[in-house]
C-alpha cells in the first residue's frame, strides 16, 4: 500500500525487539535489574501501541547515585513484580526476534545472568548492536577517524528527537528510532 | 514514564487537547511511532491514506498541480480530509527524514465521534481560523495581567523611627516629597496617612511633638515586588487602600500608588486627542505626538486588535494633519484646496510612523505659487514631529504632488496610458488618497474622472495587478530545513502576504470603482457587489488582520519563534493568500500579461 524507497542496506529482518534495561549499576555480576523496556519494530514502524515496560521487586535498598541516573525510587516499585516472573514475561514477548541494543551486550548479560541459572542456557537470539552499525557509517567518512559513540551523540548525529527522561521504554525508542535512521 | 511523555505532546497539539483523559489514554494505546525516508510518496490520488500522521522530526510538503500548497513540520499533523474522504487531490512527499506518530485510519475516525474533534477537522478555514486565534489568545496570558510590580513606577518611601516627634516626621516627608510615613517598629512597618495627621493631630488631641508612634496604628499591607500587577490591584480592591508598600524580601522599595497603577490600564487617547486640538505651536504637538507613540506600545502591549489601533492612530494623524493645515494656511486659502494623505496612512492601516505619502489639490484658476511657502512649511513642520521623509519624495514639498484638480485630471490620462511600472507605482499610491483637511469636493471630483477613466480598461488594470505575482508567498519557509539553507531565518510579512491582498483589493477597487480606501472597507464593498463571495471575503479579512496583526511587532520574523498556534495562523492566511492570486490571476487573465 505504501510505496518505500529505501535505497540504503537493508538488515534483513521484518521484525526485531530494541530493549533496556535500567539496573543499579554496571557489573552485571553483582548489580541487580530495577526495569525492562522493550519494543518490536515491524518493517518501518516502532510499535509504540505495545510497549513492554516492566519495574522489578528490589529487596535490597538502592544506591543512591543510581538512583540520579535511573531516576527510579524505592516508591516507584511498590507495583513491582519478581523478577523471575519478570524474565519469563520478557522471554514471552521476545521470543525468538533478533535484539537490537545500545551496548546491547551489558543488558543481555543482565538479562542471561538470570536465564542461564533457570534455564540452562543463554539468550541464543541474534544481537544488534546499533553503536556497531553507526561506526560502520561513520567510519567510511572518517576512515582514520574517533568515533564518538557517547548515545547523546548518536542521537543528534541522526537527527533524533530527545524524549528527555532516561528510563527503560524511553531509550528502547529512542534507540529504535536510530536503528530506523540508520539501516533505511 | 514514556508513555506520559508521549501523552503530553499529542496533548500539546490542537485539537488534541480537546480529548478527556480516558479517551487519551485508550488512543495511548494505539499510537505507533513509523519511519519514512526522504522522498516517500505517503498519500496521493492513488495511494490512499491509511492512517493520521503526526510530526515528531522531519517535514512532509503537500503538492497540488505542481504546486507546494502546504508544509508540515515538527509538531504539525495530517492529513483529516484524506482519511473523512477517503482519497485526496493532493500527493504528501516526504521532504526530510520523517518520524512521526501514526494513528491508523480506524481509530483516527473513532475519535471523530468526539464533535469537538470532528468539528474541528471539519470545519471550513474561517471557523478554523478563528477556533486557532481564541485558542491563541487563551494560551496566552493578556499582556496586561503579565505586568509586574518591577515595571511600575514607584515612589519613593519616607521611612522613620517611632521615637521622632510627629513634627520631625512630617518635615522628612515634605522634604522628600512622599506621600504617606512609614513608622519602623521593630521589623514592622506602620503606616501614617495625611487622613490621620488630620484625625489625631489636627482634630485631635496629639501634639505634634509627640512621638510618631502615637498616631502610627496601621500596620502597612504590602506586596512583593516581584508579584503581579493585578495583585495590587486586588489588595486595594480588598482592603479599599489608594497604595500598597512594595517589599522586596523584608525591605521596602517604595510605594504604589492607586492612581499609577489606573493609569496603567487606562486609555489616553481622549487625552491625547484634547491636547491636541488645544495645541498652539508646533513644539506644543510636539510633545503630543510623543504621547501619542506612548499610547500605541501600550495598547499593543495590551494586545488590543490592529484594526482598532490603526484607526484610533489614523484618527490622531489626521487632527494632527488639520493643525498643521490651519497653522501654515490662511483661512482663505484653506478653502481653496485639499490636503490629502495617501498609502498606509491613506487607507488608515499604518500603527507606526511610516513614511509621510501627502499631497495637494488645488482648485482650478488659482495662483499655484501662493501654496508653495506654506506648504514647504507644512512639511518642515511634519518632519519636526517625527513624521519620516518620503523616500520617493511623495509630499507636498515636491512640486508634483502640488496640483491644480486638472492638471491632476492630465495625470490620470497619462498613467492610464502608461505601463510603466514606476508610474503604476504612483497611481497606486494615489489611489488610497484620503481627504485630512480642506475642501474634501477636489478629491471627489478628481476621484470621479479618475474611475471613469479607468472604465472597461481592463489592459491596464492587469498590468497594475500583475504586481502581485512580484513575491512568491513564502509558505515553503515554515520548512525549517528551507530555511536555514536559503534564507536567513526570515520571512518578510509584507511582500509574502500583505501587499498582494492590499494591492489585489486595490486594483479590484479601482475596476469596481469603490470609493473608499481602507482595505477592509473595501474587501467588504467588493463583497457586496458580488466579486468576491461572503467565504471569500471572510477568508481574506481574516488572513489581513493575522498578518497586520503580526507585522505590529515586526515585518521580518522568524518562523520558529512563532508559538505552533501562530504559525498555523500565518500558514493559513498565507494559504488564502494563494488563492486570492489565482483568483486575480483568473480575473485578469494575468497569464496573458508579460
Amino acid at each position: 500500500m505504501f510505496f518505500h524507497f529505501f535505497k540504503k542496506k537493508q538488515i534483513g529482518f521484518d521484525e526485531v525487539v530494541v530493549f533496556d534495561t535500567e539496573t543499579t549499576g554496571l557489573n552485571p555480576k553483582k548489580d541487580d535489574i530495577l526495569s525492562i523496556g522493550a519494543v518490536k519494530i515491524k518493517n518501518n514502524k516502532i510499535i509504540t501501541s505495545q510497549t513492554f515496560e516492566l519495574f522489578v521487586k528490589y529487596e535490597k535498598e538502592i544506591n543512591h547515585e543510581s538512583i540520579k541516573i535511573h531516576k527510579i525510587r524505592p516508591v516507584d516499585l511498590v507495583d513491582a513484580i519478581d523478577i523471575d516472573k519478570a524474565i519469563e514475561l520478557f522471554l514471552d514477548f521476545i521470543g525468538d526476534l533478533p535484539l537490537v541494543g545500545y551496548y546491547l551486550e551489558f543488558d543481555v548479560a543482565m538479562i542471561n545472568k538470570y536465564v542461564k541459572p533457570k534455564l540452562g542456557y543463554k539468550l541464543k537470539n541474534k544481537q544488534i548492536e546499533v553503536s556497531e552499525i553507526y561506526y560502520d557509517r561513520e567510519i567510511k567518512f572518517i576512515p582514520q577517524g574517533n568515533i564518538d559513540l557517547r548515545f547523546d551523540t548518536i542521537l543528534k548525529k541522526c537527527e533524533v528527537p530527545n524524549m528527555g527522561a532516561h528510563n527503560a521504554v524511553n531509550d528502547a525508542i529512542m534507540t529504535a528510532m536510530i536503528y530506523l535512521k540508520l539501516i533505511k | 514514564m514514556s508513555i506520559l511523555d508521549q501523552r503530553r505532546l499529542i496533548e500539546s497539539i490542537h485539537p488534541f487537547e480537546l480529548l478527556n483523559a480516558s479517551v487519551l489514554d485508550d488512543l495511548m494505546q494505539k499510537i505507533d511511532i513509523a519511519y519514512y525516508p526522504k522522498d516517500t510518496l505517503l498519500i496521493s490520488r492513488t495511494i490512499a491514506s491509511v492512517a493520521f500522521y503526526i510530526i515528531i522530526k522531519g517535514s512532509v510538503v503537500e503538492i497540488l498541480d505542481d504546486e507546494i500548497t502546504n508544509v508540515y513540520s515538527e509538531g504539525d499533523s495530517f492529513d483529516a480530509n484524506a482519511l473523512i474522504y477517503n482519497k485526496s487531490e493532493s500527493k504528501f512527499i516526504v521532504q526530510e527524514d520523517l518520524i512521526c506518530y501514526e494513528i491508523k485510519k480506524p481509530d483516527f475516525l473513532l475519535l471523530m465521534q468526539d464533535k469537538r474533534v470532528q468539528s474541528y477537522f471539519l470545519q471550513d478555514f474561517v471557523t478554523r481560523h478563528k477556533q486557532l486565534k481564541e485558542y491563541d489568545a487563551k494560551s496566552d496570558f493578556s499582556p496586561f495581567l503579565m505586568a509586574k510590580i518591577q515595571d511600575m513606577f514607584l515612589h519613593k518611601a519616607c521611612i522613620v523611627d517611632g521615637n521622632i516627634s510627629i513634627f520631625d516626621a512630617v518635615s522628612l516627608q515634605e522634604e522628600m516629597g512622599a506621600k504617606v510615613i512609614l513608622v519602623e517598629d521593630d521589623a514592622k512597618y506602620f503606616v501614617v496617612s495625611d487622613t490621620n495627621l488630620k484625625k489625631d493631630v489636627l482634630l485631635g488631641d496629639v501634639h505634634v511633638r509627640d512621638k510618631i508612634s502615637k498616631i502610627a496604628k496601621n500596620e502597612v499591607i504590602s506586596i512583593d515586588v516581584n508579584d503581579f500587577l493585578f495583585n495590587a490591584l486586588l489588595l486595594m480592591t480588598k482592603y479599599e487602600i489608594k497604595r500598597v508598600v512594595v517589599m522586596d524580601d523584608a525591605k521596602v522599595v517604595g510605594i504604589l500608588e492607586q492612581l499609577d497603577l489606573l493609569s496603567f490600564f487606562a486609555n489616553h487617547s481622549h487625552i491625547v486627542a484634547v491636547r491636541i486640538d488645544k495645541a498652539n505651536s508646533v513644539d506644543e504637538l510636539k510633545d503630543v505626538t510623543q504621547s501619542l507613540n506612548n499610547l500605541i506600545t501600550t495598547l499593543r502591549a495590551k494586545g488590543v486588535k490592529f484594526r482598532y489601533i490603526a484607526k484610533l492612530v489614523a484618527t490622531l494623524n489626521e487632527k494632527i494633519y488639520l493643525k498643521l493645515f490651519n497653522m501654515t494656511l490662511d483661512e482663505e486659502l484653506q478653502k481653496q484646496c485639499c490636503l490629502i494623505v495617501m498609502g498606509s496612512e491613506g487607507r488608515e492601516e499604518q500603527t507606526l510612523k511610516t513614511d509621510q505619502d501627502n499631497a495637494l489639490i488645488i482648485k482650478d484658476g488659482l495662483d499655484k505659487d501662493m501654496f508653495v511657502n506654506p506648504m514647504m512649511l507644512l512639511n518642515q513642520y511634519l518632519l519636526e514631529l517625527g513624521f519620516p521623509k518620503c523616500e520617493g519624495d511623495v509630499m507636498v514639498s515636491n512640486e508634483f504632488w502640488r496640483k491644480s484638480a486638472k492638471e491632476y485630471k492630465t495625470q490620470i490620462s497619462t498613467w492610464a496610458n502608461s505601463m510603466q511600472e514606476s508610474e503604476l507605482q504612483n497611481l497606486s499610491i494615489f489611489l488610497d488618497a484620503k481627504c485630512v483637511a480642506g475642501d474634501e469636493s477636489l478629491l471627489k471630483e478628481v476621484n470621479e474622472y479618475l474611475y471613469s477613466h479607468f472604465h472597461s480598461r481592463d489592459d491596464i488594470l492587469a498590468h497594475m495587478a500583475v504586481a502581485v505575482l512580484n513575491f512568491e508567498t513564502p509558505l515553503t519557509l515554515f520548512s525549517s530545513f528551507v530555511i536555514q539553507k536559503e534564507h536567513d531565518n526570515k520571512l518578510n510579512l509584507k511582500k509574502g502576504g500583505l501587499f498582494a491582498l492590499v494591492h489585489g483589493v486595490r486594483t479590484l477597487s479601482l475596476e469596481y470603482e469603490i470609493d473608499t480606501s481602507n482595505t477592509v472597507d473595501r474587501i467588504k464593498e467588493l463583497n457586496n457587489k458580488g466579486v468576491f463571495d461572503k467565504n471569500f471575503a471572510t477568508e481574506l479579512l481574516e488572513s489581513f488582520d493575522t498578518m497586520s496583526g503580526m507585522r505590529i511587532r515586526a515585518n521580518e520574523i522568524d518562523p520558529n519563534e512563532l508559538s505552533k498556534v501562530q504559525k498555523d495562523l500565518l500558514k493559513d492566511s498565507f494559504k488564502v493568500v494563494n488563492k486570492f492570486k489565482k483568483f486575480l490571476s483568473f480575473h485578469f487573465h494575468l497569464n496573458m500579461v508579460s
